[in-house]
């Protein structure tokens, strides 16, 4: 049987720059409200088009696609 | 003392001396005044003296950022200015939203104070300690959207506050926009920062906010969210933004322009306009749009705007033939820091006073046509200041009116301001009632209440709102016993309460907007600030702290000479407003009572009277001060 495992589906075009995931995730791993520690980064948040991406850090838990609120993250159960 | 919410840290920047210094907040000062908007005003009071020219280095830029903001809490990122600002000759606080204040408060700053004025253009730089006032000879000239593009490529991810050639030029209602997007400063923001030779003002910060109560806060934030994506209008508020709120396409169907009316339409906006959503920080309501024109001569052109509104009003010009102009149009004036909402008011008016002859070739040194030159010339004439006529304009409709008496008596201005809400056509809400009272000026926020367009329906609708709100129990019997018994509500003493809430959310950080505003209450929104701050206070302290505020504000002005005389209903809503084949009455909310001069007079009374001020002058009573504990700022 295939393993999975999970992966965060990223659909730039719906971002808002909100920061909303950068709030959640500092939030968990660094017990305060601040996008610069977050382990998922947003440049350019209100040119045409956003770049979302990961540190390494990031161990995958889904908080932030939980959270968003405009479709832009999608936690997801991939085969490997 | 550890902070939480607040940084409890004010960065005063005094431009002459180019001296930087950091100030600590006490915490019984932010216990009287809450935040962004009372702070601000506490500041202002002890800042300011009476009779300060607007434009001379003694004024000074109070920024203000509320406890709220740099958290996750939904809605919350406004920035506010307090300033004496050169329309109006009024103090007044200003409102704005998109990244700034949420990177100020990231940077560790919950204000700014910018006194003083720079021998040689600057800008401000804020990045966490690192404060500069950076050379801007480079920027100065530039437009506001050049100036934040080059800010934001040499310090990415932050937060701007730029003028435009307007502001540099000293006109005096030329604004600001935050992140080249959102309006900061209506009445003339632009140009004091244009008179202390500060073309912008850069914030980013890394520093995080941490939380008094994580585990309260967190759970408060998780049922308010699924609160706000369970409502069921929220895709429809995401997808139309504030195309939503304000039915221009109806407005011009009124005005007999069928064709115009196709392209404010919904229809029209998703497909040829809409190129992407965006949102400020925390905002589970995005309704910030970047705009593309598609084709045509303006093909390709992009515009970032904070309401899609604001383009599309321009629509109502008879000069404009459609939306690709009404959005070129706009584009230039937010490139300038100009203010669209008078440019509109400006042409039009001046466009009736041409056509009757009160205006002529002579006076105005070329000639008028009802075409998208003319508006370009006119607002290229402004924001360079250019001739006798531009500069006329450029100094405000005060200076408009001494043209000759027609124009005096019959323009739409409150205080020197352009009427925004106009009531003949929207009938008379808080909104529409508020521009007559508020120290600013005829102004967009402030009244906020039930009574937004297409909001409120029943009036047992009402009264839940007016509980939202914090209207105390027996002031809601008052609210709901009006002049006339048909009018239903009392839009005087209503204005009051709304004032009040308008000032808790600004005060906290939040956005007043009808999309947002319809998720808190004063119950909620001081459960947030508690569990945020740490703070023991009561919804009615958080209350009481408003109303401080707003009569602090208005002591203030009283020092500057405004009183009941100020608060006046423009002539022209008395007789009726031709909009095509319709001859529109000044009428009530629910549109069944016409509003005479007695009726608005009484309403005005009734206003004074909830704020348990003066009928007579229209200013706080000595009791009321007293009361609030403002005695020491007379």
């Amino acid at each position: 049987m295939a393993k999975s495992k999970k992966k965060i589906m990223i659909h730039e075009e719906k971002c808002t720059g909100c920061r909303i995931c950068q709030l959640m995730c500092s939030s968990i791993y660094k017990q305060r409200y601040s996008p610069a520690e977050a382990f998922i980064q947003i440049n350019d948040a209100y040119e045409i088009t956003p770049k979302i991406s990961f540190l390494d850090d990031c161990i995958l838990c889904g908080q932030c696609a939980k959270y968003c609120l405009y479709g832009a993250l999608e936690l997801k159960e991939v085969e490997e | 003392m550890n902070f939480y919410g607040y940084t409890g840290k004010i960065l005063n920047v005094d431009l002459t001396k180019d001296k930087i210094y950091i100030e600590d907040e006490k915490v019984e000062d932010l216990k009287q005044f809450i935040g962004g908007m009372g702070m601000n005003c506490k500041l202002g009071a002890e800042l300011l003296k009476p009779n300060t020219n607007p434009l001379s280095p003694e004024n000074v830029i109070v920024l203000g950022v509320g406890p709220l903001v740099g958290t996750i809490t939904p809605g919350a990122s406004r920035t506010v200015g307090l300033s004496k600002f050169p329309v109006t000759g009024a103090i007044a606080n200003s409102c704005g939203s998109m990244s700034f204040g949420f990177n100020l408060k990231q940077a560790g700053y919950d204000h700014v104070i910018i006194s003083g004025k720079s021998e040689k253009p600057v800008y401000l730089l804020i990045l966490d300690d690192y404060i500069e006032l950076a050379n801007a000879s480079k920027l100065w000239g530039q437009d506001i959207v050049e100036t934040t593009n080059n800010l934001w490529k040499r310090y990415e991810r932050c937060g701007v506050i730029s003028i435009g050639q307007a502001g540099e030029n000293l006109v005096f209602g030329a604004l600001t926009l935050i992140d080249k997007t959102a309006t900061f400063g209506r009445g003339g923001l632009g140009a004091i920062m244009g008179s202390k030779n500060l073309k912008a003002i850069v914030a980013k910060g890394t520093k995080g906010i941490s939380i008094a109560n994580p585990k309260e806060f967190k759970q408060l934030y998780k049922k308010q969210i699924e609160r706000v994506r369970n409502y069921p209008q929220r895709d429809s508020w995401i997808e139309l933004g504030m195309l939503r709120s304000l039915p221009i396409n109806l407005m011009l169907i009124a005005k007999g322009q069928k064709k115009k009316a196709k392209q404010a339409s919904e229809k029209y906006y998703l497909k040829e306009l809409k190129k992407r959503r965006i949102a400020c920080p925390s905002c589970p309501m995005a309704d910030k749009d970047i705009l593309e024109i598609k084709e045509g001569e303006f093909n390709g052109l992009i515009n970032y705007t904070s309401s899609i509104i604001n383009p599309l009003m321009m629509l109502t010009l008879d000069s404009l033939e459609n939306a690709n102009q009404a959005v070129k149009i706009f584009d230039i004036i937010g490139r300038y820091g100009l203010d669209s909402l008078t440019i509109t008011s400006l042409f039009e008016f001046l466009g009736n006073m041409y056509d009757k002859g009160t205006l002529t070739k002579e006076d105005i040194g070329f000639e008028w046509k009802q075409d998208y030159n003319t508006l370009r010339h006119l607002i290229e004439i402004i924001a360079n200041r250019e001739g006798r006529f531009g500069n006329i304009l450029a100094d405000g409709w005060k200076k408009i009116a001494e043209l000759n008496d027609t124009i005096a008596n019959e323009m739409l201005t409150i205080k020197g301001l352009d009427v925004v809400f106009e009531p003949r056509f929207l009938r008379l809400g808080t909104m529409e009632f508020e521009q007559v009272v508020n120290p600013k000026g005829a102004h967009v926020a402030s009244g906020g209440s039930p009574t937004y367009v297409g909001a409120g329906g029943t009036l047992e609708k009402f009264r839940n709102h007016f509980e939202r709100m914090g209207i105390p129990n027996l002031a809601i019997d008052r609210v709901f016993t009006p002049p006339i018994k048909e009018m239903g509500i009392h839009v005087g003493r209503l204005t009051r309460y709304s004032e009040d809430w308008y000032t808790v959310l600004t005060s906290l950080g939040l956005c007043a907007r009808a999309q947002i505003n319809r998720f808190w209450g004063l119950e909620l929104a001081t459960e947030f600030f508690s569990a945020v701050t740490g703070f023991e206070l009561s919804s009615d302290d958080l209350r009481k702290a408003a109303e401080r505020s707003w009569n602090l504000l208005k002591i203030m002005n009283t020092k500057e000479g405004f009183s009941r005389k100020n608060d006046a209903f423009p002539k022209e809503w008395f007789k009726p407003l031709k909009l095509g084949v319709n001859n529109l009455e000044f009428k009530d909310f629910f549109g069944g009572t016409i509003i005479t001069i007695d009726i608005a007079n009484q309403l005005l009374d009734d206003y004074y009277d909830e704020r348990g001020w003066s009928k007579q002058n229209g200013v706080p009573t000595q009791e009321k001060i007293k009361d609030l504990g403002l005695d020491k700022f007379l």
